[in-house]
């Protein structure tokens, strides 16, 4: 039989949460030795060891922090990751949304797993004392999934009078981002949606202008070195295509430490030319958590992917065959195996 | 003869497996070349990406499953041209450039040129350009219009894009398209390097710089020795090019990367800096015959197919990136394979992508415009005080045509920065009938400018300016010489909408003096009188204006139209009534009237009624309306009844429902057309109004005989006169 071919979707911030607490005590066992490098790592550096953060009671005041939460999210998306029986399948492209660009870098092979750690400690390090303002998330899609463009188009007209930036276009919602000052105008502004505008604790204003230092700084702590071309080829947030052969290694440091660092990471995009240029039989979305889940069935409705033209189309598909798989939902986790 | 595509593809992995590689004659050093080896591996891949795409669309036609199958393999060498050049050079290319339109894409991040590619391929109403219209290379975002054959008809689109560029320099128009600075990129086979369109474009390329004009355009004539299956001899295109004046050739082995990067390079540098023409000759083969339903064997000797098989462009790069050590035979062998397998899934999975059905659904694109602009405000008085000069006191004064066409001209000129007039005479002589007078001293020549004496040119002139956000206002001297050029309306200006969806426009007004009844003057080729061709062309409108009353109001009706809906307009201005002033009788001046004031138009479809009677209703247009109301006054004092006489003033887009509904109390319609009569838009409306008349009715056409117009006395004989009108018309009311 035919190898499945999938891509790989690594999760950002904000996955490793009260539910998903003991997420790599359950599925770290393909990735011990390297949960133990970072562990060792982290003892070194004066941090709470990835173990110890799992076991522990989940606390938001511990595992959100930046410098806690980016490499645990890490270190269950490569215990995912390395979990998928590669006879079986053949990953023909992997991706991530924001914090899981530096996860899809270890993962396609453009740098190693511990570089790939240095990367997300380095990146989270440098916020530990002061975060750079913040991130708030916002719908713009109707109940049932499908887009509101002239919601979008009011949205991005009021992001913009505040002086904020998208940070993040994610299905069907806008990560925005910004000053607190932008961000609190906007907490009032914007109509009350469930629980939206609603502020993701400790993030900064990731993927905007107000990270130039941070960008600057990352350059000199982040050598060229640590890139590789990738071995499987690697879908940013912009939705370019980084070959595994005719990859530039310089852009790649440029694109991951300022580009996406500075700029708009357009994860709907990502979704886009993978489903697109890959045509894969999966997506498989790397635990911890399933919160991008809903972000993808958006991004795959909006392009009436394999006719699934609707949320109760997409989740009718997720119940009987599912196209997206969330290894860290139990019961889709099952279809990998 | 074998399977050639299945043959090709295998002898690709055998001979880079065995590392058999055709020999290169050229011997260019890496080193010296100043390119970024990742780059040349990236062009690589989009070759080898193209070549998949090619085998893959056989495969599925073999199924039935594709409906294309001109490919580009053996033009891989194409790619290099997608990533010299950036993207913002307005490219106008031929069917075989897949590689150039893969390798673009990689200059924009979030491109998908395999899928993309894919549903052009089948044909899907999801298809990026086309819509699912037709298998087209082509991209909004990439600056890449849309073309459908090679006929070589969009080569004076290309030359008129390239013209319009340091034309539009310091104009500061919101509309234009293609920033500063950048050339055009206009590619064609061999043979199609022998149809008029393409002799006319390069010729007028070289006769722009020959009179110090800017014209920066590469014509990449891609050589593969064969149109179909006549043979161009080996040294045809380099003799034919290589030697006309202004036009700088440049020959360049499509097989060769490294020649490809040199010479592109060079002629990069000529057309960008240096502002000129440059014609680029790509000496390459072609692989897997013309098309997916060509049998090769059967006009070549497999000894040919196989040179040119053994010549494989991509043998040719990959023997090129292993001599260099950017890739070892392995990387090759595994991009090749990878990229199969990518290609396959993307081109299985578009299969099942929806397809137009409905009549509804294909012909949606045919007027679409999702680039509206704005219309400005009218100009302020001081202004046009200022700009017309000592007319302006005689801008309230009775004129006729001819006059105020040339106010309404000068009107439009003011009130919208991006148009723009041109033609033969135009300028400093005002026109043949002197209609343009004096713009040319108001606006300067970058606004109103002779044109070379190719109506080809002349239209590709409007579609290409039309392409960089300006409204030309062309004029062809006389409609008989519009037929020389016909298909840069039919075929080009007129289907851009169609297979872009809306997405590229060439707005245009295109003036053509015409029809007949000069006195006897001109003979044929000045009284031409067949408007056929514009029956038989969706989306564009027609407009025949019979007085310059509605010719100022539908010109400004039509000019607003063109920036809106982005639509092509042509026209007609009847030369007969260009200096009539009475209509009776001699100084009656009921054919001279007053210029209307600046915001009365007279919108697309409607109609005007003269007469209130029901006797009889005559419906004609230009010439046409001017007898019939000669002819009325005659018919209603012979027969004691009155009648009606409607101009249609439009001829596309005619209210039906409005007409039907003015004629419900007659019983008699006599249609009074002066254009032949077979093909006739009188043999339209005839067919329509049968079908559409909700009362008994009678209708009678009355039109030109089917010949051409003679000179001297004989010149009105085959054509509707008042007095022919009068008599049909006396003769059906006494029925």
């Amino acid at each position: 039989m035919s190898k499945k071919r999938i891509v790989i979707v690594s999760p950002g911030r904000g996955t490793y949460s009260r539910e998903t607490s003991g997420y790599l005590k359950k599925y770290r066992s393909s990735a011990k030795p390297h949960i133990n490098w970072m562990d060792e790592m982290r003892l070194k550096n004066g941090y709470k060891t990835l173990t110890e953060l799992d076991n522990s009671v989940f606390k938001t005041s511990v595992h959100m922090r930046g410098e806690n939460a980016s490499t645990l999210i890490y270190g269950c998306s490569i215990s995912d990751f390395l979990s998928i029986d590669q006879s079986r399948y053949q990953i023909v492209g992997v991706a991530g949304n924001s914090m899981g660009w530096y996860t899809a870098l270890t993962l396609s092979g453009a740098t190693t797993i511990e570089n790939g750690y240095r990367i997300i400690h380095e990146m989270g390090a440098m916020m530990e004392k002061e975060i750079i303002g913040g991130q708030i998330i916002y719908p713009f899609m109707n109940k049932d999934w499908s887009i509101d463009k002239l919601k979008k188009i009011d949205i991005l007209k009021k992001i913009e009078e505040v002086n904020a930036y998208v940070s993040i276009n994610l299905g069907g919602y806008l990560v925005i981002g910004g000053s607190q000052n932008s961000l609190d105008k906007l907490l009032k502004t914007l109509p009350k949606i469930e629980k939206f505008p609603f502020q993701i604790p400790f993030h900064a204003a990731f993927h905007t202008p107000l990270m130039e230092e941070v960008s600057k700084k990352a350059f000199k702590k982040i050598p060229i070195s640590f890139f590789n071309k990738p071995k499987i080829p690697l879908i940013d947030g912009r939705g370019h295509i980084w070959s595994p052969f005719s990859t530039n290694e310089k852009e790649l440091q440029d694109y991951t430490l300022k580009d996406q660092v500075l700029n708009t990471f357009d994860f709907t995009r990502t979704v886009e030319v993978a489903l697109k240029e890959y045509c894969p039989d999966h997506i498989v979305l790397l635990g911890p958590g399933n919160t991008l889940g809903g972000s993808i069935g958006q991004i795959i409705i909006k392009n009436d992917w394999l006719k699934i033209n609707s949320k109760d189309r997409f989740i009718e598909f997720q119940k009987k065959d599912p196209y997206l798989i969330s290894m860290g939902e139990p019961t889709q986790r099952s279809h990998l195996f | 003869m074998f399977n050639r595509t299945e043959i090709i593809d295998k002898n690709f992995t055998l001979r880079v497996s065995s590392a058999e590689f055709p020999e290169s004659h050229l011997n260019h050093n890496f080193d010296y070349l100043d390119f970024n080896k990742n780059k040349l591996i990236q062009i690589f891949e989009s070759q080898v990406t193209s070549r998949h795409i090619d085998i893959k669309a056989r495969l599925l036609k073999d199924k039935g499953k594709c409906f294309y199958t001109i490919g580009s393999a053996g033009h891989e060498g194409n790619a290099v041209f997608g990533n010299i050049f950036p993207y913002t050079d307005m490219a106008f290319l031929h069917y075989r450039s897949g590689p150039f339109f893969i390798e673009r894409s990689k200059q924009i991040n979030k491109t998908t040129p395999i899928y993309d590619l894919a549903l052009s391929f089948m044909a899907s109403s999801d298809d990026p350009i086309s819509g699912g219209r037709h298998k087209v290379i082509g991209s909004k975002e990439l600056n890449i219009p849309p073309q459908t054959s090679t006929i070589a008809s969009h080569l004076p689109k290309a030359v008129g894009a390239a013209f319009s560029i340091d034309r539009s320099a310091n104009l500061d128009l919101v509309e234009n398209k293609i920033v500063p600075n950048s050339i055009v990129l206009c590619s064609f086979g061999d043979a199609s390097s022998n149809h008029a369109s393409a002799l006319s474009a390069i010729n007028t390329a070289s006769w722009i710089s020959a009179k110090g004009g800017n014209v920066p355009i590469i014509f990449i004539c891609e050589d593969n020795g064969l149109g179909i299956s006549v043979k161009t001899e080996e040294h045809w295109i380099q003799q034919n090019f290589s030697n006309k004046p202004y036009l700088n050739y440049i020959k360049v082995d499509g097989l060769n990367l490294f020649d490809l990067i040199k010479k592109s390079k060079q002629a990069e540098r000529i057309s960008r800096l240096e502002r000129k023409p440059v014609f680029l000759h790509m000496k390459t083969v072609r692989l897997m015959g013309h098309a997916g339903s060509d049998v090769e064997s059967g006009y070549q000797t497999l000894d040919k197919i196989e040179e040119a098989e053994s010549n494989d462009p991509l043998l040719h790069s990959a023997r090129i990136l292993i001599e260099n050590k950017l890739l070892d035979k392995d990387s090759v062998l595994t991009i090749y394979e990878n990229t199969r397998n990518q290609v396959n899934h993307v081109f299985n999975y578009s299969l099942n992508r929806p397809k137009l059905e409905t009549a509804a659904q294909v012909m949606t694109s045919i007027s679409q415009n999702q680039n509206p602009y704005l219309i400005p405000e009218c100009p302020a008085e001081e202004i046009r005080n200022q700009v017309f000069g000592k007319e302006y006191r005689r801008i309230d004064m009775p004129q006729h045509m001819a006059k105020l066409i040339n106010y309404a001209l000068c009107d439009l000129l003011l009130r919208y920065p991006n148009t723009l007039i041109f033609g033969e005479d135009v300028a400093k002589k005002g026109g043949v009938y002197h209609v343009t007078a004096d713009l040319h001293k108001k606006f300067g020549s970058r606004r109103v400018f002779d044109s070379p004496l190719d109506e080809t040119s002349i239209i590709g002139f409007g579609i290409g300016f039309g392409h960089n956000g300006f409204i030309p206002i062309p004029e062809i001297q006389f409609l008989a010489y519009f037929h020389n050029a016909e298909d840069q309306l039919r075929g080009e200006a007129a289907t851009l909408a169609f297979f872009s969806e809306g997405q590229f426009s060439n707005p245009m007004v295109l003036r053509i003096p015409g029809l007949a009844y000069q006195k006897g003057f001109g003979g044929h080729f000045h009284n031409d009188n067949s408007l056929t061709i514009f029956r038989d062309m969706p989306g564009v409108i027609l407009a025949v204006p019979s007085n310059g009353l509605d010719a100022v109001k539908m010109l400004r009706t039509a000019v607003r139209e063109a920036s809106t809906s982005g639509r092509v307009i042509v026209f007609i201005e009847p030369i007969a009534l260009y200096m009539m002033k009475d209509l009776h009788n001699e100084k009656d001046g009921k054919w001279s009237f007053t210029y209307p004031k600046q915001n009365e138009e007279i919108p697309i479809g409607k109609f005007k009624s003269y007469g209130l009677g029901n006797a009889l209703t005559i419906i004609t247009y230009g010439n046409g309306l001017y007898l019939s109301l000669q002819a009325k006054k005659i018919i209603e004092e012979t027969t004691k009844k009155e009648i009606k006489v409607i101009d249609l003033r439009w001829l596309s887009d005619i209210d039906y429902p409005a007409l039907v509904n003015e004629m419900n109390l007659c019983k008699k319609i006599l249609i009074i057309d002066e254009c032949r009569k077979i093909g006739c838009h009188g043999e339209g409306i005839f067919y329509e109004l049968s079908k559409k008349m909700t009362t008994k009715v009678k209708i009678k056409l009355h039109a030109a005989k089917n010949s051409y117009i003679s000179l001297g006395v004989a010149a009105t004989a085959t054509l509707p006169s008042r007095e022919s009108i009068s008599k049909k018309g006396i003769e059906f009311i006494n029925e």
